[in-house]
């Protein structure tokens, strides 16, 4: 089979030439091998028995992927997409029905170099029942009670350090995502995961140098080795701290996963996927609220006079300007999604930043950034088992403090047209520097 | 079979013959019941799968775990002292062979 893998993991795990994770259309059945459904009507679509949109663009998607999105919720919601050799499933509906099956539709996505770049599957790449036994290690430090009551002083302590920070650069310099949002998030998983002594730049090289190996498909040996000096690097810190926190447990992640009783690989795997997941999405929460409320005034100002509406601002955002624009799944067998079959084996990319905008959903105003509309289920942070982790930990970290704390310190506050910022990516999209002002 | 009945405020009932081990979440979830959310997939990760159980049914049920409780405590719609359970944590059969529930007006 030709090794073209184009959907590998971001964070750094599978991707490289050998990882066979997608198979092709023509690999997996024979041409016209079942009656086409709903089809284009060109030529070339007529051959595969499922919607092709070979339109897509990926660098279109990098510099705003939300028209694509349109496109394809409204032609072909459930669709290959050949750049990317997915099917992508863009409507909500068929994002939710994917979820909901963990045994079609799996997570376990293929990839045998996953295994080579960390020692051990982490959870978010089981299916359950083996995924439970990880998850339940962590479920319990990340509830709701124990956030407010260990954690929440210490993201306040977080938010206060680096507010400093921002004042000292003054509005004519200061980039949110640069002085507050990247160090904010990141001290946080420092100490939610009980990491001691990891400074933030560190936590960042790591998840830095674990993104570049995701990009190695051409196996460039000076960036394995950069990855692997990383892991090691976090392996030897976990080969203390998990004998440590054995004998001296506390509310964190790791401690949490070191008195589980799951092996060593098993609970760095985990700490390694929190550092690579837990990190970019809370810091790219700061800036684009920042960035919507400044562009929604009227909206901001009955907050400024409500902090009761702090959660919804939260919820909005993170439905409206989604951080994980896309997800992976594969399916185990033939199966039929909205309609269109799908072969086994099929890499399945979850358009989660579409089906947030779906009008099939939130109706009408499915695009409009709006506090005030109905209260609808998102998908921002997946649903189903896999369901993010963090979800409670970034609402209050992000959603309750960094954000709230950051336009009482700074009257006005508000992003600084006069100097340029900039968006990258779509399967994780966020905001790389943002100049911001204040009174 | 068990019997499930979901009563919505409204006065509509969903009423759902399952099988036995399932929970109210995943029957309400896989025939599309309206109210209930089940966003985290049964890990009492979420409150979005809140019922009220209807008195006559509450004997038969187990006790509320500690992960339950505490998410209890974070339910959209208010929380009954009595009545109150994430539908994740109740599962037909094996002496509850039908239970009637209310569906809260709130889940998110
Ligand atoms: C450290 C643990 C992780 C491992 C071992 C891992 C493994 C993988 C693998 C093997 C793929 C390739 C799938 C394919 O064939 O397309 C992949 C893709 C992906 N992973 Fe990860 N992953 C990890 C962490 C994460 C985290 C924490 C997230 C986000 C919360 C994430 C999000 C994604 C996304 C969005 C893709 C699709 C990228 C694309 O297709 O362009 N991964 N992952
Ligand atoms: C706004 C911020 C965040 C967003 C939008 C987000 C989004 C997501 C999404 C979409 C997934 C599911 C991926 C999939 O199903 O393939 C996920 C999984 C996960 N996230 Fe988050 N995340 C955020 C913050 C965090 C934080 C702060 C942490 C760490 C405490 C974290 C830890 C995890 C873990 C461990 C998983 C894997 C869960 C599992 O497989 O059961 N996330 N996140
Ligand atoms: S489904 Fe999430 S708590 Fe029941």
């Amino acid at each position: 089979m030709s090794a073209t893998v184009e959907g590998r993991c971001p964070f750094g795990f599978g991707g490289d030439s050998d990882s066979t994770s997608v198979m092709t259309p023509s690999q997996n059945l024979g041409t016209q091998a079942m009656a086409p459904a709903a089809l284009p009507a060109t030529e070339s679509a007529a051959r595969v028995p499922y919607p092709v949109a070979d339109w897509v663009d990926p660098a279109a998607l990098i510099s705003d992927p939300y028209p694509t999105y349109e496109r394809l919720r409204r032609e072909a919601p459930v669709a290959w997409v050949p750049a990317l050799k997915k099917f992508l499933v863009t409507s909500y509906a068929g994002c939710h029905a994917v979820e909901l099956d963990q045994e079609i539709f799996s997570a376990n996505v293929s990839g045998a170099t996953m295994n080579r770049a960390l020692g051990a599957q982490p959870m978010l790449r089981k299916d359950d029942p083996d995924h439970a036994a990880d998850r339940a290690a962590i479920n319990p430090v990340l509830r709701p009670k124990n956030i407010k009551e260990a954690w929440a002083p210490v993201f306040e302590r977080n938010a206060r350090m680096y507010l400093d920070v921002l004042e000292e650069k003054g509005p004519g310099q200061a980039d949110l995502n640069r002085d507050y949002a990247a160090p904010v998030a990141s001290q946080n998983l420092i100490d939610l995961l009980g990491l001691k002594d990891v400074r933030v730049e560190q936590m960042r090289r790591w998840s830095h140098d674990f993104i570049a190996g995701a990009g190695n498909v051409l196996d460039d040996q000076a960036i394995w080795d950069r990855c692997e000096a990383s892991r090691a690097e976090l392996d030897a810190i976990l080969d203390e701290l998990i004998p440590f926190y054995q004998q001296h447990p506390n509310a964190s992640m790791t401690s949490a996963l070191a008195n589980s009783g799951l092996p060593f690989d098993n609970v760095a795997a985990n700490v390694k996927l929190t550092i690579s997941g837990g990190m970019n999405e809370p810091q790219h929460m700061v800036t684009n609220i920042v960035w919507a409320l400044s562009r929604h005034t009227e909206q901001l100002d009955k907050v400024l006079h409500d902090d009761a509406l702090w959660p919804a601002v939260f919820d909005e955002t993170v439905r409206w300007l989604s951080p994980i624009g896309m997800y992976p799944r594969e399916t185990t067998q033939e199966t039929t999604l909205g309609g269109v079959r799908l072969p086994a084996g099929a890499g399945i990319g979850v358009v989660v930043a579409s089906a947030n905008r779906d009008v099939d959903h939130f109706g009408p105003t499915a695009g409009e950034f709006d506090i005030f509309r109905p209260k609808t289920s998102h998908l921002a942070f997946g649903s189903g088992v896999h369901l993010c982790a963090g979800h409670w930990a970034a609402k209050t970290s992000i959603g309750q403090i960094a954000v709230p704390l950051a336009y009482q310190r700074f009257p006005g506050l508000r992003t600084d047209e006069t100097r340029p910022e900039t968006w990258d990516g779509w399967v994780f999209r966020g905001i790389t520097s943002l100049p911001v002002t204040w009174n | 079979m068990a019997k499930i009945s979901f009563h919505h405020s409204d006065g509509n009932v969903d009423v759902l013959d399952v099988d036995p081990g399932t929970s109210l979440m995943r029957a309400a979830v896989t025939n599309g019941v309206d109210g209930i959310v089940g966003e985290c997939g049964g890990q009492a990760m979420c409150a979005t799968c809140h019922v009220y159980v209807r008195p006559e049914y509450l004997d038969a049920l187990p006790e509320i775990g500690e992960d339950e409780e505490e998410m209890l405590e974070c339910t959209a719609g208010p929380r009954d002292e009595t009545r109150s359970r994430l539908g994740c944590q109740i599962t037909v059969g094996d002496g509850l062979e039908q239970i009637e529930v209310d569906v809260p007006d709130d889940q998110i």
